[in-house]
């Protein structure tokens, strides 16, 4: 792989950088919101986005330009942006080290989105946990109202931004963008049913932009350095510019990597990574957090942009990629991920709140040895009845970890049930124990 | 009270939302902050301040994990329990944690000192096994090192090996 | 079908049947109406789509994904498919993940029967589930003393919760925890508190939410029901009375049907008990020499007192006989009984329960526009952008209308102004006042202090209607002249308002394109009453909302049948109609149509009545249902009048107070057991119709009197009461063309054109003068009594599900008062004033204004003694809910003990 230089990750790689404003500023900060708010249109600054085919690094991937273009122009009343910092997909600590490190890069790249979009208030919505985030933030924040980046009146122009750290106190939905939204209204964080969209009916029922820390960090320096630099960089002309991957597992050095989408696996995995951290080879990875399908090492030459992955029966999703070795069980990591889900499903559809707590159930019999041969059969189908039915993507994420490893390790779960079966053999039903979700 | 306490701080923040009901998990975050956890009279201080019947308020208390219902621990000690971690040992840590304080999860020591929970990943993948011990994270944690935590938040109630801002 | 040309329409195929459907219409919807019926368990056509349930999915053409048609809406050509292969496994899938964790217990299941997932299982569901894991087991709940939760049966639907948020704006009901775990509850352990609307029971798809008042005693197939009206309030709603064989059952209200459309209050959904109560008088009554009851027959009762009212009526005259009748009755109970005191006895002397106020209200609005009803309905609520509330905590007392003026602000962004004498806090239950954008607190009672700040306001903001300005000059600029004679420091001083605040509700109502005023109990049962609505009405005027199409004002009935009362005559005041009684030509009208002359003596009315008897001019008194003894303060003297008649016939269905002294008692029919009709408050005229057989002996009261003139030889007779429902109709033409949508009285243009010629002259500097402020004794509280959502007058306190609901009168003060007594929750405080003393306990009540305690009047006995009397010198309206006391602290005596009255003795 040929040596890259970074662009989101690189002031804070420069030894002694500790995210200030100075220093910001020092790295060229601020010069990107200066020169649009200098007398840039905002139709032009959403021009220049939607050409550097910058797309959503929160899962979805969806064009960032084009999102923006969707808010009403005329719309009379108050319009937001909301900074998704919820960062609480398994696999996926990218966001944390972005506002950890370079809280300025998000605040820049907040302050030019709400001036294209026509938003006064931006919310930063950060994941409870995240207290030294949001304090890092909350700091930032002033100290760039002090220096007049943000604010009333910010340079003169008339602009006003005002940018709020609000803090979750621990709902992974909460990530997804609509169930943000009713979160930061003060409710119970269930997903909205859609249509109508954040962009004409959001936050408060008014028109508002979702996008994730790293697509708005982007922002500053497409801004600086043009769109066409920006989409010459990795797989042009749908994967464009870096991403930072998340690597964890059995890695030698697990860790956040910014690479070029045009990157493979194997280069994230083995040459940054360290390659697997024993001797035991590669066994399966998940290549996008946690709501990704599992991989085979026959995938790991797969290039990192969202097309590619979705070509090989997965996606790209959050960039959290997870390195398994051979010797993990794939039935009790696909119970891990189930249990994950089925704590964190809120509620609101049938499919998923049931379903999810009713595969957890057959997957815990299946692992502690208790499985029944027509398990896989109920396991695939309640699989099948959640994905596609459900009011927010969720449904279709908590299924794919089952779904993937049933499809490449199927043998490993019929393994366990036949030892299940050998156990069972000649004892009354009511002598079987039972278990029960904790 | 919150407000007898706390007046600037709830009217900066009603100042940050167009509609009151906002407040609402920055409020409960401080209420659970001040008591430890979300008591009953907080709630319906804290309808009173938004305009919310306390019903509101507690549904959604109940929705956020963070939000404690009953008084914990002076450390609630929350280990990352999702797959991410388990691959790199967070079984193991909430063995050594069970071993070390001497309760199982869910529990708190008869010293009201800590309380033990299992958690969903908390966005640290990169550095397991970690735990999160009341707003620090403590990351790659071996067996010594968490008893040094442990003895330290004891001794002291703080413990300068948490994680700061220099990840990686 | 035919569309409103204005809006677009839209072509959908539903399973092959094309149709036609206005924009904006849901997929489901549509499909219902081609007669396909989408299952479905979260949707409901009163609340937003949530889309949780995923039950009703269906197949659209072009797109990939199942959708749900309860939230996605018909779009032009759109081709729907419910019933293909892959919709219905999607259903099975529901039901069966449903199913999963559902306890199956429909064999003990109140809902059993009637449940949608009983039904959608039967339609789609194989009888082995595969489903053989632990269920998830949630213990039992009450949600306070009339609800039962089986959470287990629960299937997340949230309509429950979304009904008590979105209609009621109660806000009682959470969802608490997370995933499968979630569960209805109130909060945090706590009894519920809440309206008791029961809307929660009733729009739960299956049998998690239960009523406990009819907990196991049925299956839904045993049940009969009926169609009538409720008899608690002005609001009339539509119920369903449910009853297996003679036992009572359930109360319930059917979507689409009546004023209230499936809405109901804690009185209407668990009051049904209050006729069924065991101390209902069974016979006809005699008093014996010994001063004994004896039960006799009918016949001998009304022989009884035919006799004796003729020979009464030979030696003194008719006017020796006066008679008063609650407004609870039917307009037939009421039109023959007039008819018979006018026709039969000869006299004038009639007033009912309307004079407790809202006669004021008619008085005023016949006086200014020429009509005696709203002239806007719930529909004008609905659509208006501007509603003033005063006066009434009508939350409490018209529930289903506040639900108007709830879903006004709520969905279609009216702006609610509110002047009461309460706080707007809200509580653990939301009240209308946190709608409210404009609340101001009245105080001291001084609504004609507010209502003249609000013309002052208007006068002095230039809201004055340009055209009103130039079409009565003289109209404007007297009242212009008279509220410049009021200072803004002495509306202060006496209302307690604020310049700004008068100022700011002034302008939104006179911005107002459609501006509706709602009046209360505390304008309409004041001293000033009818100054006061004329007053209101002058805002109207004003403003130029008076004639303006989707304005109006009306006046709130708290009773069931007040409007009724007044229109079928009942009240001293008018004739049927309701025609004025001085005037000749109404008189002679009506002398034709009953082929009779009318009574030429004056008539009189509760009031003077009392008084007469008091005097020993009226010797005889005919009492139906209602009770002066205990709706009356000590000082009314109400027994020295009744103690000196030499005959009292009481028709009534308890032995009340005013009962218990009369010489002959009859029996009479619930409204559960008779047919009629009720005039609700907006003048909607509703069938009431029998669902229960009479308790005892029982008769319609229509048909005592009737059976009385018979023996008073000057029989008024009709075959059944439908008879004199055709002649109610025939003496008032038009009278209740029954059906939802009977248009609203217009404004009567000469009669306003009168007014503001002249007429207003005859009473505006009165109007317009402020009384000196009542000065407040030192240290005192304001004591007053108010209704409570929970009952009705004193009937509802016989329904032994309102009493578990609220089964005591406590007395209700703010925590700040409370601290200042030394006093908390529960402990018991003495009140006293010159007039007496009473022991009660306290609650707090953070809408309770410093220095003012209430106390619910349907339990009022132990502090009714420190009450006294005013009579409205212009309409003789009795006012007396608000007193002044000392109270102190009896903390050492412990409540329920000592002094307390038992306030459950009558
Ligand atoms: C269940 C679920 C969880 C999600 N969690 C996150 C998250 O933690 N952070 C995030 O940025 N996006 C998350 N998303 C994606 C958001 O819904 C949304 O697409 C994203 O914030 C849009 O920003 P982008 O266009 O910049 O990617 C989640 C989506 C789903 C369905
Ligand atoms: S799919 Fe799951 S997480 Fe998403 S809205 Fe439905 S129940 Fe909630
Ligand atoms: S009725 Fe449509 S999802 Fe429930």
């Amino acid at each position: 792989m040929k040596t890259f230089d970074p662009i989101l990750l690189k002031n804070m790689q420069q030894p002694g950088y500790t995210g200030s404003l100075a220093e910001y500023e020092r790295a060229g900060g601020y010069q990107a919101l200066k020169q649009v708010l200098a007398g840039v249109p905002p139709d032009d600054v959403i021009d220049l986005v939607k050409k550097s085919g910058l797309r959503g690094r929160g899962g979805a991937g969806f064009p960032t330009g084009v999102k923006w273009g969707f808010i009403p122009k005329d719309h009379p009343g108050p319009k937001y942006l909301c900074c998704n910092a919820d960062e609480s997909e398994p696999g996926t600590f990218k966001d944390r080290q972005l506002m950890e490190r370079d809280p300025h890069q998000v605040l820049e790249g907040i302050a030019i989105a709400c001036y294209a979009i026509g938003a006064q208030t931006a919310y930063i919505y950060i994941r409870g946990e995240f207290r030294l985030g949001a304090k890092i933030l909350e700091r930032a924040i002033a100290e760039a109202r002090e220096a007049g980046h943000v604010g009333a009146d910010v340079y003169g122009s008339g602009v006003t931004i005002q940018i709020y750290v609000h803090a979750g106190a621990g709902a992974y939905i909460c990530g997804e963008e609509t169930a943000l939204l009713e979160s930061l209204e003060g409710k119970r964080g269930k997903p909205r049913t859609k249509p109508p969209f954040p962009a004409t009916h959001g936050l408060y029922q008014k028109p508002t932009v979702v996008n994730n820390v790293e697509t708005l960090a982007n922002v500053p320096h497409i801004v600086k350095r043009g769109s066409d630099w920006f989409a010459s960089i990795g797989s042009p002309p749908k994967s464009t510019g870096t991403r930072i991957f998340c690597l964890s597992g059995h890695v030698c050095r697990p860790g956040n990597y910014e690479l070029p989408v045009n990157a493979t696996f194997r280069d994230l995995i083995y040459e940054l990574g360290g390659g697997m951290r024993s001797d035991k080879p590669l066994k399966a990875f998940i290549p996008g957090g946690a709501s990704a399908p599992f991989l085979t090492p026959d995938h790991v030459d797969v290039q990192l942009d969202f097309e590619s992955v979705a070509l090989a029966g997965s996606m790209s999703g959050s960039g959290g990629v997870t390195a398994m070795e051979e010797g993990t069980s794939m039935v009790w990591a696909a119970l891990r991920l189930m249990e994950f889900f089925y704590h964190e499903s809120c509620g609101k559809c049938t499919p998923c709140r049931e379903g999810s707590a009713w595969i957890v159930q057959i997957l815990q019999r299946i692992q502690n040895k208790q499985g029944r041969r027509e398990d896989l059969g109920t396991l695939t189908d309640v699989c099948g009845n959640i994905g596609g039915r459900t009011v927010c993507a969720f449904g279709d994420a908590e299924i794919a970890p089952v779904l993937s490893t049933l499809k490449y390790w199927r043998h490993e779960y019929e393994a366990l049930i036949e030892e299940a079966e050998t156990l069972n053999a000649g004892r009354k039903a009511k002598d079987i124990p039972v278990l029960s979700v904790s | 009270m919150l407000r007898a306490k706390y007046q600037n701080v709830i009217d900066d923040l009603l100042s940050r939302y167009p509609v009151k009901q906002s407040a609402l998990l920055p409020l409960l975050n401080l209420a659970q902050k001040e008591e430890g956890y979300v008591s009953q009279a907080a709630m319906k201080e804290i309808a009173g301040i938004l305009d919310l019947t306390p019903p509101q308020v507690f549904e959604t208390v109940t929705f956020y994990t963070m939000l404690s219902l009953k008084p914990i621990g002076k450390f609630h000690v929350q280990v990352c329990r999702s797959l991410m971690c388990a691959l790199v040992g967070a079984d193991n840590l909430l063995g050594w944690l069970q071993k070390h304080l001497g309760i199982g999860v869910g529990q708190t020591t008869q010293d009201k000192m800590f309380t033990l929970s299992a958690v969903e990943c908390l966005g640290s993948c990169g550095t397991g096994p970690m735990f999160q011990i009341n707003d620090d994270y403590y990351e790659r944690l071996t067996e010594e090192k968490v008893g040094r935590i442990l003895e330290d938040l004891r001794q002291t109630g703080d413990c300068a090996m948490k994680s700061g801002p220099f990840l990686l | 079908m035919t569309m409103p040309q204005t809006q677009k329409t839209l072509t959908v195929t539903i399973d092959g049947i094309r149709t036609q459907v206005p924009d904006g219409t849901l997929v489901i919807e549509a499909a219902r109406r081609v007669g396909v019926m989408v299952p479905h368990f979260c949707y409901h056509p009163k609340l937003k789509p949530d889309a949780n349930c995923r039950m009703c999915l269906v197949e659209i053409e072009k797109i990939p994904k199942l959708q749900t048609s309860c939230s996605t809406r018909v779009a032009d050509g759109m081709v729907v498919r419910s019933s293909v292969p892959h919709v219905e496994a999607a259903r099975k899938s529901v039901l069966e993940l449903l199913l999963g964790n559902h306890p199956l217990d429909c064999p003990v299941c109140d809902q059993g029967g009637r449940c949608d997932l009983q039904d959608f299982s039967h339609e789609y569901t194989p009888t082995v589930s595969r489903f053989k894991e632990l269920k998830r087991v949630f213990p039992k709940q009450y949600l306070g003393s009339v609800i039962e939760t089986q959470m287990n049966r629960c299937v997340s639907c949230m309509r429950c919760v979304r009904y008590c948020d979105e209609v009621m704006d109660a806000k009682a009901l959470a969802a608490v925890g997370r995933g499968t775990l979630t569960q209805i509850t109130h909060w945090s352990g706590n009894e519920l508190e809440c309206d008791m609307c029961g809307g929660c029971i009733q729009i739960c798809p299956v049998g998690a939410i239960t009523s406990r008042l009819s907990m196991y005693d049925y299956r839904p197939w045993m049940l009969k029901r009926t169609e009538t009206i409720c008899s608690f309030c002005g609001d009339g709603c539509q119920i369903t009375v449910q009853r297996k064989d003679d036992q009572l059952i359930e109360v319930n209200s059917a979507l689409g049907a009546g004023r209230n459309n499936g809405d109901l209050c804690a009185r209407g959904y668990f009051g049904y008990h209050a006729g069924a109560h065991p101390d209902r008088v069974q016979h006809p009554l005699i008093r014996q020499p010994d001063g004994s009851f004896a039960a006799v027959t009918w016949e001998d009762a009304l022989e009884h007192v035919a006799r004796k009212l003729l020979t009464l009526k030979s030696a003194y005259g008719s006017d020796a006989i006066a008679g008063l009748m609650t407004a609870r009755c039917t307009n037939e109970d009421m039109y023959v009984f007039q008819k018979f005191m006018r026709l039969v006895v000869g006299t004038n002397q009639i007033d009912s329960s309307a004079r407790y106020g809202y006669v004021n209200g008619v008085r005023a609005l016949r006086r200014v526009q020429g009509t005696h009803r709203w002239t806007v309905r719930y529909e004008d609520v609905l659509q208006a952008d501007g509603i003033m509330l005063i006066g009434t905590n009508v939350h409490e007392t018209n529930p289903i209308t506040a639900l108007q003026v709830k879903q006004a602000v709520k969905r279609n962004g009216a702006t609610l102004m509110t002047l009461e004498s309460l706080l707007p806090v809200r509580s653990t239950v939301s009240n209308i006042t946190t709608l409210s954008r404009h609340h101001l607190t009245v105080r001291n009672g001084r609504f004609d202090a507010a209502i003249v700040g609000l013309l002052k306001a208007v006068c002095e903001l230039q809201l004055v209607n340009a055209e009103v300005a130039e079409r009565a000059p003289e109209f404007v600029q007297t009242i212009q002249a008279k509220v410049a004679g009021v200072s803004w420091q002495t509306i202060h001083e006496q209302s307690g308002l604020l310049q700004r605040d008068v100022e700011a509700a002034a302008r939104a109502y006179g911005q107002s394109r459609r501006a509706v005023t709602l009046v209360g109990q505390d304008v309409l049962r004041a001293v000033g009453g009818e100054a006061m609505v004329t007053n209101l009405l002058d805002v109207q005027i004003l403003t130029g909302h008076l004639q303006r199409e989707g304005s109006g004002l009306g006046c709130l009935a708290e009773e069931n049948n007040e409007q009724g009362a007044i229109e079928m005559g009942v009240t001293a005041e008018y004739l049927p109609g309701p025609s004025p009684l001085d005037e000749t030509g109404s008189t002679a009208a009506f002398a034709q149509a009953w082929g009779q002359a009318l009574p030429t003596g004056a008539s009189a009315t509760l009031m003077h009545v009392l008084r007469r008897a008091k005097a020993g001019d009226v010797k005889a008194l005919f009492i139906v249902g209602e009770n002066p003894v205990a709706s009356l303060p000590p000082d009314a003297a109400v027994t020295d009048a009744l103690d000196a008649l030499d005959f009292l016939v009481c028709q009534e269905l308890f032995l009340t107070e005013t009962a218990k002294r009369a010489h002959v008692v009859l029996p009479a029919c619930s409204a559960m057991e008779k047919d009629g009709t009720f005039t609700n408050t907006e003048g909607h005229v509703q069938p009431v119709r029998q669902a229960v057989e009479p308790v005892g002996e029982s008769r319609p009261d229509w048909e005592m009197f009737s059976a009385l003139s018979v023996l008073m030889e000057h029989p008024i007779e009709y075959g059944d009461v439908k008879d004199v429902f055709k002649e109610i109709r025939r003496i008032i033409p038009g009278y209740g063309l029954l059906g939802p949508a009977s248009t609203p009285q217009p404004v009567n243009a000469d009669v306003v054109a009168r007014y503001v010629d002249g007429g207003f002259k005859e009473d505006v500097d009165r109007r317009y003068t402020l009384n000196q402020p009542t000065p407040e004794s030192q240290g005192g509280m304001t004591l007053k009594l108010l209704q409570s959502v929970y009952h009705s007058g004193k009937y509802s306190t016989r329904a032994k599900g309102l009493m578990e609901v609220q089964g005591e009168g406590l007395l209700q003060i703010n925590a700040s008062e409370a601290t200042r007594l030394g006093v908390k929750e529960g402990d018991a405080v003495c009140l006293s004033n010159e007039h007496g003393r009473a022991t009660v306990s306290v609650t707090l009540n953070d809408r309770v204004p410093d220095a003012v305690a209430w106390f619910p009047e349907h339990f009022d006995e132990p502090v009714r003694p420190l009450f006294s009397l005013t009579v409205d010198p212009q309409t003789h309206v009795p006012v007396w809910k608000t007193t002044h006391v000392t109270i102190t602290n009896v903390n050492d005596r412990p409540a329920g003990e000592g002094e307390i009255h038992d306030v459950m003795s009558f």
